[in-house]
């Protein structure tokens, strides 16, 4: 028997990363809930850019991701991989430098995404320069965990550890080949990719993100907490090991699910299709073993807040990863996608999975560091039903409204018309449903705060333990198999083989579909009447994405006969070829704008743009005072002629130089237009609406018929 | 087990001999149908071959019965009389259980200590019970669908592509149109119609002009990025026939929606009613006049004395709607 060794567990990271998991998912659900609320009410977008809605939005999303849950994931690796191994972390550097780090990030992303300064790619938003900055912290990171996994006392990797190494490698790629951009300037980047295959490489990252970033960790998470608090053995180690590997062999697979009907190629739509149809049963192993260890304890649960936190999170994620699957369905897409099912179904994930795992968590975790009991049982159990309404009051509107939304936008009358066809019609029909939405989010955050008053006694009822002693006899390496040891023994002995074990099972998927997308030319089918944008239409376009009008409006028209009788011929691959980023978007909350261009008068984007409601009474959409406002800044556009022409954009040789003029002549025509029609303003050519115009009218005009002259 | 299926026999015939009834009843409403006794024959048969396939089924069920009781009897024989009522009481165990048991294949917990692993991870224990057999059952099922589904669309050619569905929808919904538009008489169009002066007829038509029409001709038609529509002065006509045309087509190059993908006839022919009650009505901040001066043949509507004397200057276009 080897020599028992003393040793201490560090604490104090693992509070500092409560902590930040605590302040941010404060940040994010109130930031959620002023989306919400904007939704209802538009004057809460407050006309001032930096608040409304298409910044917020983002600014939502990122704060809870990769705030909430980023600081959860690190708070729960950091106590358990510590406790799993038998040993503290490999460097204590490393630790500070991954926290501030990751904290820094978060900074320059609640500043930068009110700014306006986004890629518009959704959960990759960010910049390039804070790209740079996650890869280099993830990268720390990653040493911090194999440099502890390679010190460790414990012979042989937990089940919950698996998980992790899965999480880092394939974060790791998903942030990679999603970001793979060219900067203009510091705050400017275009893509690589164009088109449909960017759209391909996003949603392979979107989908991931969403199981690697907020499904595999979370898991590790479960497998440690759950028996923990249960007090239970897991219920089965064959399970786990059979669902950890199909798990994150498929799931990288499904997602062209987020394109169906889509312009992309239909058999990579299909891939999408099979992959998650087979996701649901590793999904549910995972479930299964969670519920299955409670086994025995489920008289516990009823008094135990923590385990009713733990329930609720494992059976939210049965739920939605079933959920996942059906929508993958095409049939079932058809109704559900670009309404707002979505958004109820990720928000089960989210606040059920994500939100309630990470409550039980801390609920557990924080009195054991602090020595201490809970400071209120019976808080945590109001928190428990206030949350478990919240997220009732959340979602079942949304699916109503989705439901609701998406059968008047397909309702035709029998003599061959919509039923509704003004869009705006089947947006106020749903504005109740928002309405009982942000009443369910109030009460997730009221909840919420519950909970922070309950922990902060906690904490001061208690004495915070910065390092807690342990002891282990050290590791005897073994070589070779055991007698009559599970096969799978071996590779748990050996992280390096687990873990490119893991990354030969992640790439697979992403291989198959995007290298044929991206190398084999007639994956895409030419058009010779699509061009690049002009110049004004290209910083148009940087304005479309800096206001984050993606965020409530597709560009993709389905080959659906209630969409192409809504707005005009269905969305060709060919027609993307220029644009870097793909603007196809995933949320229809206003209509899809692909068939936009000429449709209306300049005249009526520049008076909708200062007040929708004057255009469209009843309209929910913001109002841009700014973008009449302030006047364009063209000083980047011979740098983004020259990056768009690198990446393959065939802009002649020399059009940077008249890049500015060509645009200040094309503004002046957008303007003389908005004059004519007794729109008056000094220098209305040299304002931002005018580029935005100018981009507007040109969206899906390359095979659009244009207009006769003359009559 | 035997009793149970014998029982349910009398059940099943009355079923039968009910469906046979009623496929008669079918036949008899048609009773100048010639293929009557052809019909008959046909039922007879298949009521006939009803009763054979349950016959076989009691007769399945029979003999199954007896395997079982001959499997207990070889257990008795080979293992003694303990092993013997361990059987027959699994067998009186109820089926939901059993099958429970099985698709579950779960240890007990208070068995647990059988399939204990000696894997000890920070105090976290695992056990050895193996995968559920429903949940593997589904795995396959699913990988069974991926498969099928993949072999159906992609490599053979029996499923449809999303373009190819599309133009299927098109077609379905175009002769669903045409069935119901045949079945719809005197359709108004730009040759028949004629103003409306129903006040339901005029207040749909108010509606349809908020909704849609405002935006660009003013709540109160005093023109705005289009035309007034208040005065006598119409840049497409201003006989109903000429508004039913203009809504109905639209002016496309001068930013005029055509309305005929959007609004049915009966709509179209509402809100170009509403819109010749608003001639004369002076609202304020009206736009300047465009286009032709158009005197009414019948009811005139007395013109407002601005517009008889500015009519020698061409009228301004803001929009450029002017030819």
């Amino acid at each position: 028997m080897a020599q028992v060794e003393q040793f201490q567990y560090d604490n104090a990271i693992v509070r500092k990363f409560a902590y930040a998991t605590m302040v941010f998912g404060a940040v994010g659900i109130l930031v959620g809930l002023l989306a919400a609320l904007q939704l209802v009410f538009p004057a809460l977008n407050f006309a001032t850019a930096e608040t409304t809605f298409g910044r917020i939005r983002p600014l939502h999303t990122n704060a809870a991701i990769f705030a909430f849950v980023g600081n959860g994931i690190f708070m729960g690796v950091y106590y358990s991989l510590q406790r799993l191994l038998k040993t503290n972390m490999y460097s204590k550097f490393l630790n500070e430098f991954h926290f501030w780090g990751w904290q820094a990030i978060i900074l320059a992303a609640a500043i930068s995404l009110p700014l306006g300064i986004t890629s518009s790619k959704e959960y990759a938003e960010l910049e390039w320069p804070i790209d740079l900055a996650i890869a280099a912290v993830w990268v720390a990171f990653g040493v911090n965990m194999f440099g502890t996994i390679l010190k460790r006392r414990e012979n042989h990797l937990y089940v919950a550890i698996w998980f992790y190494i899965a999480t880092w490698v394939t974060v790791t790629v998903l942030h990679i080949g999603n970001n793979l951009e060219i900067p203009v300037s510091m705050w400017k980047s275009y893509p690589v990719f164009a088109g449909v295959q960017d759209a391909l490489i996003q949603w392979w990252y979107g989908h991931n993100a969403v199981a690697f970033f907020l499904t595999t960790p979370y898991l590790g998470l479960m497998y440690y907490f759950l028996p923990k608090a249960a007090n239970r053995p897991v219920y089965s180690y064959q399970l786990s090991i059979i669902h950890f590997w199909a798990l994150i062999f498929i799931y990288i697979w499904a997602g062209p699910h987020h394109l169906l009907y889509t312009s992309l190629p239909d058999w990579a739509q299909s891939l999408g299709t099979v992959f998650s149809i087979m996701l649901i049963a590793p999904s549910w192993g995972g479930m299964l073993n969670g519920l299955l260890t409670l086994r025995g304890a489920w008289d516990r649960v009823r008094q135990d807040p923590i385990l009713k936190f733990m329930v609720v999170a494992v059976t939210a994620y049965g739920m939605a990863t079933f959920e996942g699957p059906m929508l993958s369905i095409k049939s079932v897409n058809a109704i559900s996608h670009f309404t707002d099912w979505t958004v109820g179904h990720v928000h089960i994930g989210t606040l059920g999975w994500n939100g309630f795992l990470t409550f039980g968590v801390l609920y557990w975790l924080i009195p054991r560091i602090f020595q201490t009991q809970l400071y209120s049982q019976k808080l945590a159990n109001a928190h428990f039903w206030i949350g478990t309404l919240g997220i009732m009051f959340y979602s079942i509107p949304l699916y109503w409204a989705g439901w609701t939304q998406s059968l008047m936008w397909k309702q035709f009358t029998p003599d061959g018309f919509l039923q509704y066809g003004n869009f705006l019609e089947t947006v106020t029909q749903i504005i109740p449903m928002y309405a009982l939405r942000a009443v369910g989010g109030a009460l997730y955050v009221g909840g919420y705060f519950v909970m922070l008053y309950n922990l902060v006694k906690t904490i001061k009822s208690g004495t915070f333990q910065a390092y807690e002693a342990a002891e282990a006899p050290a590791r005897v390496a073994t070589a070779g198999a055991h007698k009559g040891e599970h096969w799978h023994r071996w590779i748990e002995r050996r992280p390096v083989q687990l873990l490119i074990g893991s990354t030969i099972a992640i790439l697979i998927g992403g291989m198959v579909e995007i290298f044929p997308m991206v190398m084999i030319g007639d994956q895409v089918p030419k058009i010779e009447s699509v061009k690049p944008y002009t110049a004004l239409e290209l910083q148009g376009r940087d304005l479309y994405i800096r206001e984050g009008c993606i965020s409530c409006h597709t560009q993709m028209v389905r080959p659906f006969r209630s969409e192409t009788e809504r707005y005009g011929e269905y969305s060709k691959s060919g027609e993307f070829i220029y644009d870097r980023p793909f603007l196809w978007g995933s949320k229809r909350t206003g209509p899809d704008l692909h068939r936009l261009g000429n449709k209306y008068p300049d005249s009526w984007h520049y008076n909708h743009m200062l007040d929708p409601t004057s255009m469209s009474p009843g309209s929910i959409m913001p109002v841009y005072p700014w973008l009449i406002e302030d006047d364009l800044d063209n000083s980047l556009l011979p740098a983004k002629i020259a990056v768009l022409r690198t990446l393959g954009t065939p802009y002649e040789e020399g059009y940077e130089e008249e890049a500015i003029a060509d645009a200040e002549k094309q503004a002046a025509e957008v303007a003389a237009r908005l004059r004519k029609d007794g729109i008056e303003g000094d220098n209305l050519e040299q304002k931002e609406i005018i580029a935005l115009i100018a981009y507007l009218q040109r969206l899906g005009t390359d095979i659009k018929p244009a207009p006769q002259a003359g009559n | 087990m035997k009793n149970k299926s014998l029982k349910a026999l009398p059940l099943m015939l009355p079923l039968l001999l009910l469906t046979v009834a009623a496929q008669a009843q079918d036949a008899a409403d048609g009773g100048s149908n010639p293929y009557f006794y052809d019909n008959f024959l046909f039922w007879s048969l298949a009521a006939l071959a009803g009763t054979v396939i349950v016959a076989a089924i009691v007769a399945l069920f029979h003999l199954l019965n007896v395997m079982v009781k001959v499997n207990q009897i070889r257990i008795f024989q080979e293992m003694g009389l303990e092993a013997y009522e361990k059987e027959v009481q699994k067998a009186k165990e109820p089926f939901w259980d059993r099958m429970y048991k099985r698709w579950t294949d779960a240890v007990p917990v208070e068995k647990e200590q059988d399939v204990m692993l000696d894997h000890d991870y920070d105090g976290i224990k695992e056990l050895d019970n193996s995968l559920p057999p429903w949940w593997v059952a589904m795995f396959y099922i699913t990988i069974a669908f991926a498969v099928v589904y993949m072999t159906y669309y992609h490599f053979t050619d029996a499923g449809a592509g999303s373009a190819e569905e599309y133009e299927m929808e098109m077609e379905r919904a175009e002769k669903a149109v045409q069935a119901y538009l045949a079945t719809q008489a005197n359709l108004v169009d730009e040759t028949n119609v004629t103003a409306l002066t129903d006040a339901a007829g005029l207040e749909t038509g108010q509606n349809i002009f908020n909704a849609n029409c405002a935006a660009c001709h003013g709540m109160l038609g005093e023109g705005g990025v289009g035309p007034n529509m208040t005065d006598n002065y119409w840049i497409h006509g201003g006989d109903i026939k000429d508004i039913f045309k203009t809504v109905k087509y639209g002016v496309p190059e001068k930013g005029m929606i055509a309305w005929k993908s959007q609004l049915s006839a009966a709509d179209m022919h509402k809100v170009s009613s509403y819109i010749l009650t608003l001639v004369g009505t002076n609202p304020p901040n009206a736009k300047e006049p465009q286009g032709d001066l158009y005197e009414p043949q019948a009811d005139a509507v007395e013109q407002p004395a601005a517009d008889s004397t500015s009519t020698a200057a061409e009228p301004e276009d803001a929009l450029g709607m002017n030819k």
